[in-house]
């Protein structure tokens, strides 16, 4: 049985997807399971984003964002934090484990710590299994007649 | 010693009837008849005839506050709270939706409230278990002393202690039975975004049909909307027609952010609500 889950990775511009980058061109290996959207800030994320992943079939959540104090923004991860820290508390109490979502500070010359948490988190998640509470179960597509 | 509700209804008469005349208000917000004695209905009255319609029994408990938000900015309004309503009015006025000096607000010390679907006393089970207006300026009736006080959120010590498996099945349960009325949006005087997220073509955030998916994705991003705002009214439970104990996971909300974040919703017109506050030295811990 081969398991290979699905992880979104949602990560801020300035720091952990230029983090992401330094992996790349420092020729790092990490694990292929995570998808990266780029946003600008990590207070650009909406927790419902975080349900509709779950939703639509990810196994797993990694939210990247710079260290409290170095925001570009100044503040944004720092209402970040809060928020997404609801969030994980929302997710743990309706039952989906709580290992599935993660928020990670990295920072843009954390290259290693990038490839180091993904790593991780892929084997976290692997061990977890498919997600399957939330996930939207997909009806047969009707015959054309 | 019990609540006089016959006396607070003629006071409520009273002062509604001197601020209508006086000018000091526009609207007096507070409950009127229903179809019947335990079926009390929210009602406004406009001018000093409307006021021999007010009512005040143990069935008043919807939350008057949600219809602070549909008069325009300035409206000088007067309202009947009992205590989780003030909380939603300094709640209110925290957000900027209405000002305080535009508002009169009259508060009713009442514990004893009655659900009018099924017959149960209101307490700290389904509501925030206080007995007296945070905020008021006029006090109809005593303050109630010597009642007990109980945590509000002692009743969520079984759901916590549950296995993340059954915590699942139950919610999985209860939410489909969720028929997408909206009457817990409607009933919430927190929930007055036009449009909801929900009722949004583009993005789509969920289903708009009663489907087990659309509606968890409704009801999980309501509490979170609501978290650090909630102020434990109970009102969306009570007006739920298919009995969804959406009070279980709004106190659990509300307890987490009152730990996380040391503050209550709704107890200090000075505060700003959890969310759209920070503080330097918040611990990473919340995060784990």
């Amino acid at each position: 049985m081969d398991f290979e889950p699905k992880i979104l990775g949602i990560a801020c511009n300035w720091c952990t997807y230029t983090g992401a980058d330094l992996a790349g061109t420092t020729r790092l290996q990490y694990p292929q399971n995570l998808r990266v959207v780029r946003v600008m800030c990590s207070s650009r994320i909406n927790p419902s984003f975080i349900f509709r992943a779950f939703q639509l079939g990810a196994d797993g959540v990694l939210v990247g964002g710079c260290h409290p104090g170095d925001c570009h923004y100044n503040t944004g991860n720092l209402y970040a934090r809060r928020r997404l820290a609801v969030t994980r508390k929302i997710l743990e109490f309706a039952g989906i484990e709580p290992g599935r979502f993660r928020v990670e500070w990295i920072s843009a010359s954390e290259g290693n710590k990038f490839a180091e948490v993904v790593t991780e988190f892929t084997e976290q998640v692997r061990n977890l299994g498919p997600q399957t509470k939330f996930k939207i179960e997909q009806l047969p597509t009707p015959e054309k007649i | 010693m019990s609540i006089n509700f016959k006396q607070i209804e003629e006071k409520l008469k009273s002062e509604a009837t001197k601020l209508l005349e006086e000018g000091k208000v526009g609207v007096v917000l507070a409950y009127g008849k229903g179809y019947d004695e335990n079926h009390p209905l929210p009602f406004v009255a406009r001018k000093a005839s409307d006021v021999e319609n007010i009512v005040f029994n143990e069935y008043c408990t919807a939350n008057m506050a949600r219809y602070i938000v549909r008069y325009p900015r300035g409206t000088k309004i007067a309202i009947a709270v009992k205590a989780a309503d003030s909380r939603a009015v300094i709640q209110l006025i925290q957000e900027d939706k209405v000002k305080r000096e535009d508002l009169v607000i009259l508060g009713i010390p009442a514990y004893g409230m009655k659900n009018a679907k099924t017959g149960e006393v209101v307490d700290s089970k389904t509501t925030c278990g206080m007995y007296n207006p945070v905020i008021y300026d006029t006090l109809l009736g005593e303050e109630v002393h010597g009642q007990s006080v109980v945590s509000p959120y002692d009743v969520l010590a079984e759901y916590e202690a549950m296995d993340k498996e059954a915590r699942w099945a139950f919610w999985k349960k209860e939410l489909d039975k969720c028929i997408r009325c909206y009457a817990c949006r409607k009933a919430c005087p927190m929930c007055y975004c036009d449009p909801c997220f929900i009722d949004q073509n583009k993005p789509k955030w969920g289903e708009k049909s009663p489907e087990s998916h659309g509606n968890l994705m409704y009801h999980l991003t309501r509490f979170h909307h609501l978290a650090g705002r909630c102020i434990d009214c109970g009102e969306c439970s009570r007006a739920c027609p298919v009995d969804i104990p959406l009070y279980l996971f709004h106190k659990k909300v509300a307890k987490d952010c009152e730990e996380m974040f040391g503050q209550a919703a709704g107890m200090s017109i000075e505060d700003k609500p959890a969310l759209v506050n920070f503080r330097v030295e918040d611990s990473d811990k919340i995060l784990e």
